[in-house]
């Protein structure tokens, strides 16, 4: 034993300090990586030149003809957020943002790669030129128009908050003290964590698990976009939408990677081409109207050609 | 990288640590006790023991951690049964950790020569003490670096926790990475907690299991 002891004991010693050593410079090495991408995206985002708009992970937007030479554009949408975005059950994309986005394959001559993204995901699976575009209930904040670039918006929406009809949630002042259900990465989040830091927040990666969680009992209320609380509450009887209109009056838009100015030009002018022939009102009629019937009027949702 | 972003961070990386730490800690030790009772049930062939922990170990060995969460935090409210997350991440880990630990005991169980228990119980040892004092302490001995390979396993485990909305450090990550946008701050973040946390685990396992060594015989 002794022998075998002795020679062994002094190499497993000096492995393992070998593996510290490599550990700590992986470490320091992912920090230096990071601190040189990170001077990028400050600099260019005064928007110089979309090439070092950061750099390693990006410059890797296609432009319209490289997307009509390959011949798919890839969206990046919802896959659980019915009626905007959601997957049938012959496993077909559907939707109001999906009617929006076979458009836009069909005007660019191209096939449409539809991609499942969560909502907390939809900027880095643009930045890392995941998808082309985003048509993701994308709410337009000044935070994120400084990681992507927004197109001209399609919807307009503010907060609502779906709460069990038997303790009904009608003033935003009830939710103290509350749990309040969230998905992580949504307006509704920024929205409490700037306004009321104290509340009582639970997160949730995925629609379906917030929901899930609600109808569960794990918290008093869901604060989500009120096109989202209207339509499941109206789906899911024993739930309200006790308040329609919280927070500032927001717009929907898609969005493309920071810089890809050829693809949002183009996006741009297929958008205000399609409020021409009302498309958006016809895209309502065929996936909203059914969820919201009279609750709520198609204009106090839709946004035709950017115009809100 | 912002200095002042990773500054700014750090509190509400050292609590969601400390929330980690507290579901690693309670699911390595209810691991181990349950590996340690399913072991020894073995070991003294219970009645009923054998196929039991048999169907125990394969369902819970061949089940990622992340379905057995969405089971507990979403199935079971179905049936009436509502835990908290905190509550269902520990109940997961050791549920998981359970079969590796039992495993881990049992190889060391039958690693002891079948003589040194003989050998207690001619002395006069009773079965109780004769486990306690000769065949479980060369056993642990034994079973130390399966164990220890298991404790790292499942604190690794628990970075899936976030799903059923525990707190834990890749909750937080999510949240910064979702609210402010500064992905490369929150991840490495992420990686340097997870380092802090299991390379001195790894460390001092390795040490101790070159300690534990001396008590061996006969190799």
């Amino acid at each position: 034993m002794s022998t075998i002891g002795l020679a062994t004991r002094p190499r497993r010693a000096a492995a393992s300090t070998l593996g510290l050593v490599l550990a700590a410079a992986c470490l320091i090495g992912l920090a230096g990586c990071a601190a040189d991408s990170d001077s990028g995206p400050d600099t260019s985002a005064a928007g110089s030149s979309p090439a070092s708009a950061t750099t390693g992970s990006s410059a890797n937007f296609r432009d319209v003809a490289q997307i009509q030479a390959d011949g798919t554009i890839r969206i990046g949408v919802f896959s659980d957020k019915a009626p905007f975005g959601s997957v049938d059950a012959q496993g077909d994309y559907v939707g109001y943002d999906i009617e929006y986005g076979n458009r836009i394959g069909q005007d660019l001559g191209v096939e449409v790669e539809y991609v499942p993204v969560e909502a907390a995901s939809r900027v880095s699976f643009l930045e890392t030129g995941k998808v082309d575009l985003i048509l993701a209930n994308f709410t337009v904040t000044a935070e994120r128009a400084e990681k992507v670039d927004f197109l001209k918006p399609y919807m307009k929406v503010a907060l609502g908050v779906a709460s069990p009809e038997s303790a009904p949630i009608t003033d935003v002042a009830q939710l103290a003290g509350q749990k309040i259900i969230v998905v992580k990465g949504t307006t509704a989040e920024t929205y409490l964590a700037s306004q009321y830091p104290d509340y009582d927040v639970i997160k949730y990666d995925q629609y379906t698990e917030a929901t899930s969680a609600l109808l569960d009992g794990r918290g008093d209320a869901w604060v989500t976009d009120n096109t989202e609380a209207l339509a499941w509450t109206t789906q899911n009887p024993g739930f309200v939408t006790g308040i329609a209109s919280l927070g500032p009056a927001d717009t929907i838009a898609g969005a493309v990677q920071k810089g890809n100015t050829d693809l949002a030009a183009w996006l741009n002018n297929e958008l205000v081409d399609l409020g021409k022939e009302d498309f958006f009102h016809q895209d309502y009629e065929l996936t909203l109207k059914s969820v919201y019937g009279d609750v709520v009027s198609p204009d106090e949702l839709v946004v035709e050609g950017g115009q809100v | 990288m912002e200095l002042s972003v990773l500054r700014a961070y750090l509190p509400a990386y050292l609590q969601a640590a400390e929330a980690t730490l507290a579901i690693a800690g309670l699911g390595l030790v209810g691991s181990t006790l349950l590996g340690l009772v399913i072991a020894v049930a073995q070991y003294f062939r219970w009645p009923g023991a054998r196929p039991v922990t048999a169907v125990y170990v394969e369902l819970s060995r061949n089940t990622p951690l992340v379905v057995q969460l969405f089971f507990l935090y979403y199935g079971l409210p179905k049936l009436g049964l509502v835990w908290g997350s905190g509550v269902c991440a520990v109940v997961g880990l050791t549920f998981l950790g359970g079969s590796y630990m039992a495993e881990a005991c049992r190889s060391g169980l039958e690693a002891v020569e079948p003589h040194q228990s003989q050998s207690a119980l001619a002395l006069g040892l009773g079965p109780g003490p004769a486990l306690r004092h000769v065949v479980l302490p060369q056993a642990l001995a034994l079973a130390t670096p399966a164990f220890t390979a298991n404790a790292i396993f499942l604190i690794k485990e628990t970075s899936v926790v976030s799903i059923i909305a525990y707190p834990d450090l890749v909750y937080v990550a999510k949240d910064y990475i979702g609210n402010d946008y500064n992905t490369s701050e929150a991840l490495a973040l992420l990686v340097a907690f997870y380092l802090v946390i299991l390379l001195p685990v790894s460390l001092g396992a390795a040490a101790w299991e070159r300690r534990l060594r001396h008590a061996g015989f006969g190799d």
